[in-house]
């Protein structure tokens, strides 16, 4: 369930729209036209707010970034766009390689790189522009040429869109943004862009680049000559691509603006109302989609700000430059340094955290005074957040894999979560624990080492590491050393996006949470013949349970806000057993799993601690302790794609 | 909390002090917005915006109480400053009347010099030569001052501006009504019980008033929750407020920008009206200001309360002054309530309809889309505040 609030609407047509939402049944084109017909913003609003809370929590992302435009040379003319300007034209400029990357700077973490289409520009130029960047900025990814341009780089240069990608990818390419999509309709594309690529071909590109690893993501540029109906069915095919290829990283709904175009729009800019029903209808919609973009630039940092609490969870970033927009008569400033950022998210009561382009938290700046809770964002935690919902405004809720979970509580900016084991005993001296955490004495189904060795022949291997554990690593260490001795392995920590990692290079695979599951469900990842269920080897060794994690508080947290977070998991701990089918049903329908697969699941945790958890928990101490007495513990590398 | 408080307005109980506090302080910005929808269409269950075609010119720039979130006054001497004649008020009024306007929101400095004759004769002439256009004239501020100069008390003030025609009165100048606040901002400007004097006086005589409130400077919590307690109190006894208006604190070129740098934010207008709407429960009429917020957060306001959209402000000269200059025309606010969903309706200053619009309807009043702007400086816009929309480039 992907919310237990049942609201009541101003407009009652809402709440069989929102019956479904929260059970998790998917909308259909009927439903998204009503959303956009009702009247009831706020309804619409609390809808979306509460779908985005259900995947981000309260947190607001935000990337460093820095936008390159590196030529307005282009050879088309869409009547939306007064950027582009034909060769030899006294606006025309165009960017070499230095002039590049001297707009860069080692703390950025992206790099948006689109461009005109040039008309003579070489296809090694764009190569190194890729590889340049990469090389000298090594922290900053490239997010480079829409569909658009890579639809005319096949053509110009007379090769396959997949070798295109390929060879983009070979220079360091990794994600793509959004552009070029416009809005999925031919009769719009004939009437204002009909130069450029139709739907077929866009998806075409982004789909290719789904396959080999490359995430991006998708705009609609609504608010000049579209209906609603296309609007919707924009989202819909946007939403029927997300179900085959599970790329797309965010949807960003892109507020036209007429400028100098000389298209007629009936107002000069789109409604504020229209742009937060926008918003709103994307996250409901979209429910394979992770985040949805307020892009700022376009939409003003105002009405941007509005939109955090109308399904957005993304504020794009600290782009420098914004051309286009800016050309067209855009009313946002150049400029919105992160500090800005920062307090904007703070000023919609949310969390900022700033990302890289997976949406890895890099960091968390919570405003003075807040507690930061982390969501195990995994199938085995739902009946922690069931009904996780403090009354108070100033505790909020960030979804954070346990190995981030743990840098932040080190850190101190995180106060409480399941924190794992590991993590736990590291910050033992602040935090105070709770008697709740996830245990299991048997199989938990979700920390798997697919390996194409058995135990003792694992000696000399590479084990690809999931970067999203922490305690898990240990205990394979554990496991190896001092369960079937084995003490020369490497361990090579996995690319944080699943989707970058081939795993045929290793010769074991740890995964955990979600992606263990998945594809433990599925039988096991073809090439790999073994499947070891970590806590199971633990418990049929040492008979007792292993403990992943353990609830904490730091100790600083407030009293008040101490008992609201222990109440509120309490809550639904009590109100979530006996349910589980009924809780875990959205989540585990994204992992393939039914509802008696999704009871049995949850039904093999331990959530509340008793003696067996506390002698497991010192067991463990006892044999990582003794490991790293030893000096035994081998570093994890880092993948080439990291 | 938030679930004894949902019954309770749902209800149509009225809040405590500390139960409006716990909403400004605790609730999520939508759940005030759901609870300012319920009063919103219990007392306005149109889906109706109205909005005033109005001007808000000065009389003089003169002040000699030096507020210091005003970028507005000159003293005595300065260089720059201005007094316009009767006569040449008049003559203004003309002009605007021909151009379809409806009210005149006509404040000005709190300047010794004028005699009290001055306020009756412009009064009474407009009442006279331009009975098209409804006084909407002076606030308690310049009130006070007629007091003042004239020796009369404020009752007497009040009596004899009625008896030339005045019936209602505009409500700025309350800024925040807690006294500790007050003086800081504006010491010489008199305490809250001063201003709600005045306007008990002149309700008590049957105006009709406004309220307003500037928040965004060195207010807290407890005081915006204190200055709407007051105000509810006040409206309880002879209900002569006819609509609240809050704005926020615009800096620009004040003495308090120094203390003050930036414009409070969308976000915490929304929660302004909100709280407003559904704290006061004897207000008929919640203003929206797309004004003083810019557009887009204006339209979105109407979602958070607010049934009314203000005036198109054919001058003004106040916030121009602290360079914050947003333009429209009648047709413009005409389509910013159309678009936000609503049927757009114009309205008289004590709140009668006159006509409501239809799509494609329009009012026959044809503005230009700038104002007749004497004395605007707009040169710089939003120099050092990027996060507010500016005005509209296109």
């Amino acid at each position: 369930m992907i919310s237990s609030k049942a609201f009541t609407f101003r407009d009652n047509s809402l709440s069989p729209i929102w019956d479904k939402v929260r059970n998790g049944v998917r909308l259909t084109k009927e439903d998204g036209l009503a959303l956009y017909a009702s009247d009831d913003l706020i309804g619409l609003g609390r809808m979306a707010n509460e779908v985005a809370r259900s995947k981000s929590g309260d947190s607001v992302y935000f990337v460093l970034n820095r936008k390159l435009e590196p030529t307005n040379v282009c050879v088309l003319s869409c009547k939306f766009c007064d950027f582009a300007v034909k060769a030899g034209s006294k606006e025309a400029y165009e960017m070499t390689l230095d002039e590049m990357l001297s707009k860069l700077r080692p703390d950025l973490h992206e790099v948006h790189i689109t461009a005109g289409l040039h008309p003579s520009w070489p296809w090694e130029f764009y190569i190194d522009m890729v590889r340049e960047i990469k090389t000298q900025f090594p922290n900053v990814d490239v997010k480079a040429f829409t569909a658009v341009e890579i639809d005319y780089f096949s053509k110009k240069f007379k090769k396959s869109h997949e070798q295109v990608l390929r060879e983009l990818y070979a220079a360091g390419l990794r994600t793509m943004p959004g552009g070029g999509a416009e809005v999925f309709s031919e009769r719009v594309r004939k009437e204002l862009f009909k130069q450029k690529i139709g739907a077929k071909t866009w998806f075409d590109v982004h789909k290719t680049a789904h396959k080999m690893g490359i995430n991006s993501n998708v705009t609609m540029l609504y608010g000049h000559i579209e209906t609603i109906e296309e609007r919707i069915e924009h989202m819909l095919r946007v939403r029927e691509c997300q179900d085959e290829t599970n790329g797309f990283l965010s949807f960003i709904p892109l507020a036209f603006q007429p400028g100098n175009t000389g298209i007629k729009t009936r107002n000069d800019f789109t409604s504020a109302i229209d742009d937060l029903k926008t918003i709103a209808v994307s996250r409901l919609m979209l429910d394979n989609v992770p985040h949805i973009k307020a892009y700022w630039v376009m939409l003003t940092a105002e009405v941007a700000t509005i939109a955090l609490n109308f399904g957005a969870d993304d504020m794009d970033g600290t782009v420098g430059e914004e051309r286009i927009a800016h050309d067209a008569g855009a009313i946002s400033p150049m400029e919105l340094a992160k500090g800005k950022l920062i307090s904007i998210i703070h000023e919609a009561g949310k969390l900022p955290v700033e990302r890289d382009v997976w949406y890895n938290p890099i960091e968390i700046y919570p405003a003075k005074g807040t507690t930061v809770v982390s969501k195990m964002p995994y199938l085995n935690s739902v009946p922690f957040y069931h009904e996780f919902a403090p009354a108070l405004k100033n505790i909020e809720v960030a979804p954070l894999m346990p190995s981030v979970l743990g840098r932040f509580a080190r850190l101190g900016t995180v106060s409480a979560g399941p924190l794992s084991l590991r993590d736990f005993m590291s910050v033992s001296d602040r935090f105070d624990r709770l008697e709740y955490g996830i245990a299991v004495k048997g199989n938990a189904h979700s920390v798997l080492l697919f390996s194409k060795y058995g135990w003792s022949d694992l000696k000399g291997k590479r084990i690809g590491i999931t970067s999203e554990s922490s305690t898990s690593i240990e205990l394979l260490r554990i496991l190896l050393e001092k369960r079937h001795g084995v003490h020369e392995y490497e361990f090579v920590k996995l690319h944080p996006a699943q989707i970058q990692n081939n795993l045929s290079d290793y010769d074991a695979v740890l995964l955990i949470g979600d992606e263990a599951l998945r594809n433990g469900e599925l039988g096991g990842i073809p090439g790999f013949d073994q499947m070891y269920d970590l806590a199971g080897e633990w418990c049929s060794w040492k008979e007792l349970p292993f403990v992943f994690a353990v609830w904490a508080i730091a100790k600083d947290v407030p009293a008040e806000a101490k008992t609201q977070i222990t109440h509120s998991l309490e809550n639904s701990l009590v109100s979530s057993a006996g349910h589980y089918a009924e809780i875990g049903r959205e989540h585990g329908k994204r992992l393939g799993m039914d509802d008696a697969a999704v009871d049995a699941y949850l039904q093999t945790f331990r959530y509340r601690f008793g003696i067996d958890e506390h002698a497991a928990m010192a067991e463990f101490e006892m044999e990582w302790e003794s490991l790293k007495r030893n000096n035994r513990t081998v570093p994890v590398g880092h993948s080439i794609a990291a | 909390m938030l679930e004894s408080i949902r019954t309770r307005v749902n209800n149509g109980d009225r809040l405590s002090r500390e139960e409006g506090r716990w909403l400004l302080q605790n609730a999520s910005l939508l759940d005030l917005a759901e609870l300012a929808e319920t009063v919103r269409y219990r007392l306005n269950p149109e889906r109706r915006v109205t909005f005033v075609i109005d001007s808000n010119p000065n009389y003089t720039n003169i002040c000699n109480i030096d507020c210091i979130f005003c970028a507005f006054y000159r003293h005595e001497g300065d260089a720059d400053t201005y007094t316009y004649t009767v006569d040449e008020m008049i003559t203004r009024f003309k002009a605007s009347a021909k151009r379809g306007i409806r009210t005149v929101l006509l404040q000005g400095g709190v300047n010794a010099a004028i005699p009290f004759e001055y306020y009756k004769e412009m009064v009474r002439r407009t009442r006279e030569e331009v009975p098209e256009i409804h006084p909407h004239f002076f606030s308690t501020s310049e009130i006070i001052g007629m007091s003042d100069v004239s020796g009369f008390s404020i009752p007497e003030v009040l009596r004899q501006l009625k008896e030339v025609g005045l019936n209602s009165i505009p409500g700025g100048g309350a800024e925040i009504l807690s006294d500790r606040v007050k003086k800081k901002i504006s010491n010489k400007k008199g305490t809250s019980a001063d201003w709600l004097g005045v306007m008990r006086e002149a309700h008590k005589l049957g105006y009709k008033t406004t309220a307003t409130m500037m928040y965004g400077h060195l207010e807290k919590d407890e005081d915006i929750i204190e200055h709407l307690s007051v105000i509810r109190d006040l409206q309880d006894e002879y209900h002569g407020f006819t609509a609240y208006i809050p704005w926020s604190f615009k800096p620009g070129n004040t003495p308090l920008e120094k203390i003050i740098p930036t414009y409070a934010t969308g976000t915490r207008y929304l929660q302004m009206i909100a709280i407003a709407r559904i704290f006061l429960d004897n207000f008929p009429h919640i203003q929206a200001s797309w004004f003083s917020e810019g557009k887009k957060i204006g339209q979105i306001a109407l979602s958070f309360g607010a049934d009314d959209f203000g005036g198109v402000l054919e001058e003004e000269n106040v916030h121009a002054s602290a360079n914050f200059v947003h333009t429209t025309s009648v047709k413009e606010t005409v389509d910013l309530i159309r678009s936000a969903g609503y049927t757009p309706a114009e309205r008289t200053t004590l709140y009668d309809i006159i006509a409501e619009y239809g799509p494609e309807e329009y009012p026959a009043a044809v503005l230009n889309s700038a104002r007749l702007s004497v004395h605007t400086d707009a040169g710089a816009i939003m120099h050092s505040l990027p996060i507010i929309q500016a005005a509209v480039l296109a």
